[in-house]
């Protein structure tokens, strides 16, 4: 009886909305909740950001500076959403991009040029990766003490490497990425980075075997592993894919920065986290998306962006960064339980 | 386990030169003391009575403080009469303190300080003192002079009044023009006081006026971050002061980034990178005001002149003076070449 | 007949949540002094109406009387303040905190306002366990530590801590063994003299004709009975109120053709595991259902999971069509065929944020899916198959399979090894937490899938369904095999007698 009852289907199974409902309204109603907020609050922000500063805010180069600026740690933040979304976390990102950064510019690094920089900077990370999901994976760590411990020695390496020097890239072509040169169509290359990584993130994610066996893990990785899952190397892969996320945020970084320090990367765990989680990202797994995650990184560099326009200095802008995270979480918990 | 025991091997080995070198000390420098000028023992070049010099710093992981570490190392070993003993280098105030402790039960000397924060360390510095081992405090100042012999160190608010004064200077006549301040981390109490004095100076040119100011945190990469934003918001000014050169070398990843080359740039405490840069006379930068480095060498000096119980060449007292403020002489284009060697990575 | 007002009276209590009206105006009387017996399917409403009695939810509509008073129950404080208790099926006591302490937890017996007085919370603490017969429990231990009829013991302490006189027990015999449940029994006999009500919640038919009063059915969120007396309403009465239809054939009849003669699909040699089964052989033939019969702690829960592979044997193997798996790895398992649907299916079967689809479509993605990519219209047609020759309602894929009944998220875990296209199932109390009627049509289902070939080894801690489903059963006492039989050849009493029993060697 329920059969003849239930409305007819396409080939797709979804079930058509009365009426011909135009695409628009469709995608709306299915884009979720906290991402309509998220995309609320990133508005509020560019209106107040409009009224405060309508002449250096609203301008095309200051677009280009808020995506450049939040493309390093917006990289890093959608390899940490994998590792979230599967029930663990990494501390040692800022470690790591510190650690791929330094050696990456190296002067024995920088004589075999762009190729060397990039390839070590991606080798370094996938390396740091590789160490934290066997320690997890396969030596049964709890991922907070594996990657707590990477986070330490992976910075004391990089202070190793550089005897606390800053190092000074010298490569033409790496340093030309970060020039307005090297702009296409007016599109900074490394936010042309982030928006590729994030394109593939969110399909890795949403339409491959990867994402839900992440998604499988993070949310009862008992089930899943009694599923026929195996859930050690998914471990594994997602430290991995942490590590080459953070390797290529270095090598944004060397173009962005034109040097490389072992001060690099300083808190990205933290900002990556809370990004994650403003996005709506479960920390306790399970949950989570690369749409919430990129969305949380641009909230987080407009407002540094407002508030340096507007000469706040870091005290205030401190404060605010912890209100909007506590702000960002309760608004979105409201409206979740309220549909 | 074998780490364990090499390590614990270098260590003896260590102490064992050491002995090695106050027996040859006692035997054969006794007699080679001169008189001073002024008739009273100060210390020079020629070897002394031996002095072992302890010296406990913060982790060298910037380039000034990699600097300081630097200068004390090859002034220490410039002289035959000394031995120092360098621990390594933490941020953490309780390993310092334990440190300090350590140095102290060696019975060193003389001791050199540079605290990770300076009133945190006061009580190791008072204890040091009443075990009867001087202490020099470098550039970190205790919170009371009972915990030290000398303090030697930078003038931060020196700084920002020299910097201003440049700036004020180079600007002289010029209507209604305007500057910004790249500040280093906000919450230590030496970027406090570089701005005081940049203020300072700043009054007395009226015809200048800060309009902007952002902390950056003494990296590069917050220095990139930091002055892209400054300039976005200011799309004219004609003159710059940043606090660090090692957060210079971002800043001026974002000048050229941003393609400006508009206005006058000053830095602070002297990089080897911003002296090239100054020498250059080819982008924004036009001078750096001196935070200088060479205060650990000094401080070595200091230490020496005092475990041999001397004064110091050029004054006439009998004993090292109680406190040395440094210059900080502002380095352009006309001077840049004399200070090139002391500039650091 | 009453000339007091009853206890509590709730009357026309409405409760809705997003897409679902869980309550639709149920009216309960309860009286001082009766146990008074909660019945219904899952889903029907009964764990919503004992949270708004407890406070813990808010009804959008109705009253609730106290003693012949209005009430609101803002929270549930207000609830125990009044003297209702409520002791849930998942105990909420605190692991790592002492006997003593989870007893007490809220309302600390304290010196000067703030200082526990720790002595006093355990002599107290060992009076109210002495009350519930249960002397041998030191209030000084972790709870962590405790057995779970214990940790129930202390939930139930902890409930008497305060003054009650309302007490609502949610399938309170569920992990109990059978003397332990005697002892439940007298302690509900005792508090009811005393004056205090009891709300009871089961699904054991038999345990409500022992000490109920009388019951009230729910059905679909309403109160399709109340106040029915518990000792002599037919028993068909009540399953057919409680499932809207008669019981008459629970158990499908088995094949006529003898299975027996066919070469075994699922062998099992000499498997064991150090101290908690011995070695064990067992064959299992296409279209066969095995079925294992015996206590909590004889050991079938392990058996299932060893032959599974998730965990480690200490000797033996198991085959699959005669060719031995990795031992330890459950991937061997499942690719070999096996399809295990376990115990506790929230917590190791079903990814509970996630859709019956998905949760359908995990062991099998690969099939859906190239390069690792995968086609998500395939994977929904697939699911929607599976779940469609299940019957699994509702028959839509895409809600979260926590919105499911107890039985279709069952049929969810078979519908995951049906497309995955398993050989051998393993099924662990395949019908805990899942209701009368909808049991009837899982027997069906996994009847039907045999016919259709595969093997089936069923686990059960109810002797009837090992009778009325298996073809063949093996009676287990302490992690041995006592007695194999045919399941025609056996009653529950002959079981009951072989599984108590003790061994003749000892």
């Amino acid at each position: 009886m329920t059969q003849h009852a239930s409305p007819p289907r396409d080939s797709t199974g979804k079930v058509p909305s009365a009426g011909a409902a135009p695409g628009w309204r469709g995608l709306m109603a299915r884009a979720d909740v906290r991402t309509l907020s998220l995309l609320g609050v990133l508005a509020a922000l560019i209106v107040i950001g409009g009224i405060t500063k309508p002449d250096e805010f609203l301008d095309t180069r200051n677009l280009q500076l808020v995506l450049t600026q939040g493309s390093v740690i917006g990289v890093v933040t959608v390899g940490m959403t994998f590792v979230i979304i599967s029930g663990g976390i990494d501390l040692s990102v800022g470690a790591i991009v510190a650690l791929a950064s330094v050696w990456a510019t190296t002067v024995a690094t920088q004589e075999y040029g762009f190729a060397g920089i990039l390839f070590t900077a991606v080798i370094v990370g996938v390396g740091c990766g590789l160490v934290n999901g066997v320690l997890i994976a396969y030596g049964a760590m709890v991922p907070f003490i594996a990657t707590l411990a990477m986070l330490a020695s992976a910075r004391g390496l990089a202070l190793q490497i550089t005897d606390g020097k800053t190092q000074i890239v010298t490569v033409p072509s790496v340093l030309d990425l970060g020039e307005r040169d090297a702009y296409v169509l007016g599109i900074p290359p490394l936010v042309m980075v982030f928006a590729v990584v994030t394109i593939i993130g969110w399909l890795v994610l949403n339409r491959t075997t990867f994402g839900r066996r992440s998604v499988a893990v993070g949310g009862n990785a008992e089930a899943a592993r009694l599923a026929g899952i195996d859930v050690r190397r998914q471990r594994l892969y997602l430290y991995l894919l942490s590590g080459l996320c953070c390797g290529i945020a270095a090598f944004m970084l060397v173009i962005l920065s034109g040097s490389g320090q072992n001060t690099n990367g300083n808190l990205y765990e933290l900002d990556a986290i809370a990004a994650a989680i403003i996005g709506g990202t479960l920390l306790s797994g399970g949950r989570g998306t690369i749409t919430g995650s990129v969305l949380g990184v641009l909230i987080f560099t407009t407002i540094t962006n407002i508030f340096a326009l507007n000469n706040l200095q870091s005290d205030v802008q401190q404060i605010a960064k912890g209100a909007i995270i506590v702000a960002a979480v309760l608004v979105q918990r409201r409206t979740a339980s309220t549909t | 386990m074998p780490e364990l025991t090499s390590r614990r091997g270098l260590l003896f080995g260590t102490a064992a030169i050491g002995a090695g070198a106050l027996l040859v000390g006692c035997t054969s420098n006794e007699s080679d003391d001169e008189p001073a000028a002024n008739d009273q023992p100060a210390a020079d070049d020629k070897p002394g009575k031996a002095v072992t010099i302890g010296f406990a710093g913060p982790q060298a992981d910037h380039g000034w403080l990699n600097a300081i570490n630097d200068n004390a190392k090859s002034r220490a070993k410039k002289y035959s009469d000394v031995t120092l003993e360098i621990t390594e280098g933490s941020n953490d105030t309780a390993a310092q303190i334990g440190q300090i402790e350590t140095l102290i039960n060696k019975k060193v000397d003389v001791l050199v300080v540079l605290p990770a924060d300076g009133k945190a360390l006061t009580q190791v510095g008072l204890k040091a003192m009443r075990a009867g081992i001087p202490v020099i405090n470098l550039d970190r100042i205790f919170n009371t002079p009972q915990a030290y012999r000398c303090w030697i160190g930078g003038d931060n608010y020196g700084m920002g009044l020299n910097a201003g004064h440049y700036i004020g200077e180079k600007l002289k006549g010029k209507s209604n023009a305007t500057v910004i301040e790249l500040a280093g981390l906000d919450n230590l109490e030496l970027t406090q006081q570089r701005t005081k004095g940049f203020d300072d100076a700043l009054k007395n040119y009226p015809n200048i006026k800060k309009v902007a100011r952002q902390a950056a945190e003494f990296t590069v990469e917050s220095g990139q971050a930091k002055m892209a934003q400054l300039l976005q918001a200011q799309s004219k000014f004609d003159a710059l002061w940043n606090h660090d050169d090692d957060q210079g070398v971002g800043a001026l990843r974002a000048i050229e980034q941003a393609g400006r080359d508009d206005f006058l740039m000053v830095g602070g405490a002297g990089a080897l990178s911003a002296f090239q840069a100054i020498k250059k006379d080819d982008g924004v930068l036009k001078a750096t005001v001196l935070y200088p480095p060479t205060m650990a060498a000094s401080a070595i000096d200091l230490a020496r002149a005092l475990g041999q119980s001397k004064g110091i060449g050029g004054m006439a007292e009998f004993e090292i003076p109680a406190s040395v403020t440094l210059y900080s002489a502002v380095v352009d284009k006309d001077n840049v070449d004399q200070y090139m060697p002391t500039g650091f990575k | 007949m009453a000339p007091e007002p009853p206890l509590l009276s709730m009357s026309g209590i409405t409760k809705s949540f997003p897409g679902v009206r869980a309550l639709d105006g149920v009216d309960l009387d309860v009286q001082a002094g009766e146990v008074h017996c909660l019945l219904g399917q899952n889903g029907a409403g009964k764990s919503t109406l004992i949270k708004v009695l407890a406070g813990a939810h808010q009804p959008d509509t109705g009253t609730i009387r106290w003693r012949g008073e209005e009430v609101t129950l803002r929270s549930p404080i207000a609830a125990m303040r009044l003297g209702i208790a409520t002791i849930y099926q998942e105990l909420d006591l605190v692991e790592h905190l002492s006997v003593a302490e989870n007893v007490h937890l809220g309302h600390e017996p304290t010196a000067a306002g703030f200082v526990v007085r720790g002595k006093a919370a355990r002599s107290s603490t060992a009076q109210l366990l002495e009350r519930l017969g249960h002397p041998e429990i030191d209030p000084a231990r972790l709870v962590g530590d405790l057995s779970a009829a214990h940790q129930q013991i202390v939930s139930m302490a902890r409930a008497l801590s305060h003054d009650v006189r309302l007490i609502v027990m949610d399938e309170p015999s569920a992990a109990l063994d059978p003397d332990e449940v005697d002892n439940l029994f007298r302690i509900v006999g005792d508090l009811t003299s005393a004056g205090v009500a009891v709300v009871y919640i089961s699904h054991r038919l038999e345990e409500i004709r022992r000490i109920g009063d009388r019951v009230t059915v729910l059905k679909d969120g309403r109160a399709v009975a109340g106040g029915l007396p518990a000792k002599t309403t037919p028993t068909r009465d009540v399953v057919a109120m409680m499932t809207g239809r008669n019981v008459e054939y629970v158990f499908p009849e088995r094949p006529t053709t003898d299975a027996t003669a066919g070469k075994p699909l699922l062998e099992v040699r000499g498997l064991a595991r150090h101290g908690e089964f011995e070695p064990l052989d067992l064959s299992v033939r296409p279209g066969e259902i095995v079925g294992l019969a015996g206590l909590v702690g004889s050991g079938r829960s392990e058996i299932l999971e060893t032959i599974y592979g998730a965990r480690k044997p200490s000797a033996g193997h198991v085959l699959v069509d005669g060719r031995a798996l990795r031992p330890g790895s459950v991937r061997a398992a499942v690719r070999a065929g096996l399809g295990l649907a376990p115990e506790e299916r929230k917590a190791q079967a079903l990814l509970m944020l996630e859709s019956v689809t998905r949760n359908v479509s995990v062991s099998s993605m690969s099939r859906f899916s190239r390069g690792g990519w995968i086609d998500r219209a395939a994977e929904l047609g697939a699911a929607r198959a599976a779940t469609r020759e299940l019957s699994l309602r509702p028959d839509n894929p895409s809600v979260p399979v926590r919105t499911l009944s107890g039985g279709n998220q069952q049929k969810a875990v078979l519908a995951r090894w049906l497309l995955r296209g398993c050989r051998v199932l393993l099924l662990d109390e395949p019908t805990r937490g899942v209701d009368v009627g909808a049991r009837a049509e899982l027997y069906a289902v996994v009847r039907r899938l045999a016919d259709e070939g595969l093997a089936v080894l069923l686990v059960s801690s109810e002797v009837p369904e090992v009778l009325g489903l298996a073809d063949r059963v093996l009676v287990l006492r302490e992690g041995r095999v006592v007695h194999t039989a045919p399941a025609r050849e056996l009653d529950e009493h002959r079981v009951l007698d072989l599984v108590m029993e003790g061994s003749p060697a000892s």
